[in-house]
């Protein structure tokens, strides 16, 4: 299986409001994926969809079909559960729990009925190994999250997505409130991850879409303009839009 | 040309500026002075009781004899003797009652509380929980009065009869249980509305967190909503013990009035220092009377007690630390 995702015909409303236009993508496995695109163009909607968060808006309806590993996840009884499972996401805010560091990344795993305090430990530390933290938290794993910095929190933020063994990473502007030298880190460690996971990406910077991608797609209001190869897009682009988005002549 | 209107310039700004920062200094003047007096207030209160209530252990109390302050704080009787004539007045075992009626009033309304705001802030349907809301802030804004009308009315008869049913003749309901049920009731809605708005503010980003992780609605409202509302909710709980604490009108309706304890039976008839001060108040005089001021020191004591070991465990638990 080349493809985990496959996205067919989706469009997806807000009330009357239509956020997304007959998308179609399909996303490889193990490769990281970037969604560029101005701010409105529903880069974050679409990426919810992939892990079903658009169904808590009430407003939400969605058409088409999303299949994760061939299974369409928007079938009825659907187990959506597992689905986050195995589709874990990382927000744009840094959003750790105000417990523990070791709490934060046990917080999952628990939720899935672990109880063995061995087990747990194994993969709270696995997991912020993973996520190039562990180094930095080991002496304070009983701290409260809240009391590391900004990109240290993403970082566990990751850390407590892996520690559900997901197969696909989604992460939402993961680095935009982070300043320049976190962000170093952040890309380092997609760059690291992407062995193990497939990852999706919405970012607003096109550097990094270009630094750390190996596809991008290019939304512009709610229409999927382009999709390709990274090095396609930002060297030759087929569409004309997409060469005045790259090229900075709007958005 | 040029440079005179600069210098024109920066005169009227700095007139602006002289302007601002003396209105600036009223407005603080103005708040020094309302806190000093609302400050003052408090500390003239705390003083006259003071006064008064440390008069029957400083004076021979017109010959009857000082009133020693050991077994005051240790008796098990409120007054061996006959009243204006002894000086053996005891609050110990009031004190106890006291504390023990606060504690399991909120172990009835805590839980109870936390619930129905959890409930409120993210389960009910919106309409639904805006109604509840409503009904909540109504039911803290009824006057204790009515808690203990309702109390001797409707609890005192539940309790007589539940009494019974285990073969228990209780004083027409009048009991540890009875006070505990009214203060229960009394305090929820404060519990609850305060736990609910600090469940409310809790971040929407932590909620999706969690749910994203694969966590059930359920899970999340337990394991995560819960503990980031904590502090608001153990604040809910400070608030909820100093009105079990400091009740009076409603608790001297159901307590039963006892004059020796403590009372630890959930049958028994019970007193608390609240009640104590307000049995009889009006009608007597002297030692009887002014040793009812010393009561209200105790009371003052034991919320400050009470507050200042709650705060200290709040300041544990708020702090991650701890788990
Ligand atoms: N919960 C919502 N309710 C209504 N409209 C929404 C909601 N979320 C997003 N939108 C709208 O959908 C469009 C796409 O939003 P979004 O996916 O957040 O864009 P992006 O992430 O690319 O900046 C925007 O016009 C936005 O106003
Ligand atoms: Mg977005």
């Amino acid at each position: 299986m080349k493809n985990i995702l496959k996205i067919m015909n989706l469009n997806l409303y807000y009330d009357e409001f239509q956020a997304l236009k007959d998308i179609n993508i399909d996303i490889e496995n193990n490769k990281v994926t970037a969604l560029i695109g101005p701010s409105g163009c529903g880069k974050s909607t679409f990426l919810k969809c992939l892990n079903r968060m658009n169904d808590l808006i009430e407003i939400c309806s969605i058409f088409g079909e999303i299949e994760y590993k061939e299974e369409n996840i928007y079938k009825p009884n659907y187990d959506v559960i597992n689905l986050r499972t195995k589709v874990g996401m990382v927000f744009q805010k840094p959003n750790p729990f105000p417990m523990s560091i070791f709490d934060n990344v046990a917080y999952g795993p628990r939720c899935q009925g672990i109880k063995e305090k061995k087990r747990l430990e194994e993969i709270v530390i696995s997991s912020l190994k993973s996520a190039a933290l562990y180094e930095e938290v080991k002496d304070r794993m009983k701290k409260s999250a809240l009391s590391l910095s900004g990109g240290q929190q993403q970082r566990l933020c990751i850390a407590r997505a892996i520690a559900m063994e997901p197969e696909v990473i989604l992460m939402d502007e993961p680095t935009s409130s982070l300043d320049p030298i976190a962000t170093l880190r952040i890309e380092e460690l997609i760059n690291e991850l992407k062995k193990k996971y497939t990852i999706i990406i919405v970012t607003h910077s096109m550097q990094q879409a270009a630094r750390i991608s190996d596809n991008t797609a290019f939304f512009l209001m709610g229409e999927l303009i382009e999709f390709n190869k990274t090095d396609k897009i930002f060297t030759t682009p087929l569409q004309q839009k997409t060469e005045d988005y790259i090229t900075g002549r709007f958005g | 040309m040029n440079s005179i209107k600069h210098k024109g310039d920066s005169i009227i700004l700095t007139q602006k500026k002289n302007k601002k920062e003396i209105i600036d200094s009223v407005v603080r003047l103005l708040f020094l002075i309302t806190t000093i007096l609302s400050a003052s207030f408090i500390i003239l209160i705390i003083i006259f009781i003071s006064i008064k209530g440390i008069v029957p252990f400083v004076t021979d109390n017109n010959g009857i004899g000082r009133v020693d302050i050991i077994t005051f704080l240790t008796g098990r009787v409120w007054l061996t003797g006959t009243a204006f004539q002894s000086n053996l007045y005891s609050v110990g075992f009031i004190i106890i009652n006291t504390l023990y009626i606060a504690f399991l009033a909120l172990m009835i309304s805590m839980p109870i509380g936390v619930l129905t705001a959890l409930f409120i802030a993210k389960v009910a349907p919106k309409k639904i929980a805006e109604f509840l809301r409503t009904v909540v802030e109504l039911l803290a804004s009824i006057p204790s009065i009515v808690y203990g009308l309702f109390g001797s009315g409707v609890i005192l008869v539940f309790v007589y009869n539940l009494a019974e049913a285990f073969n228990i003749q209780s004083k027409g309901g009048n009991s540890v249980m009875a006070t505990v049920l009214v203060l229960a009731l009394m305090t929820l809605p404060t519990i609850t509305a305060i736990s609910e708005v600090s469940i409310r503010s809790v971040g929407k980003d932590i909620e999706l967190g969690s749910l994203a992780l694969g966590a059930t609605k359920t899970q999340t409202n337990f394991k995560v909503i819960l503990t980031s509302a904590k502090s608001g909710i153990f604040a809910s709980a400070i608030l909820g013990i100093g009105r079990a604490l400091g009740e009076a009108t409603a608790v001297s309706l159901v307590a039963g009035n006892a004059k020796s304890g403590p009372s630890l039976g959930i049958f028994d008839i019970t007193s608390t220092l609240t009640s104590t001060m307000l049995e009889g108040l009006k009608e007597t005089t002297g030692i009887d009377y002014d040793i009812r001021f010393s009561v209200g020191i105790i009371l003052m004591i034991v919320i400050l007690i009470t507050n200042l070991i709650l705060n200290f465990i709040k300041r544990k638990v708020g702090n991650v630390d701890v788990k």
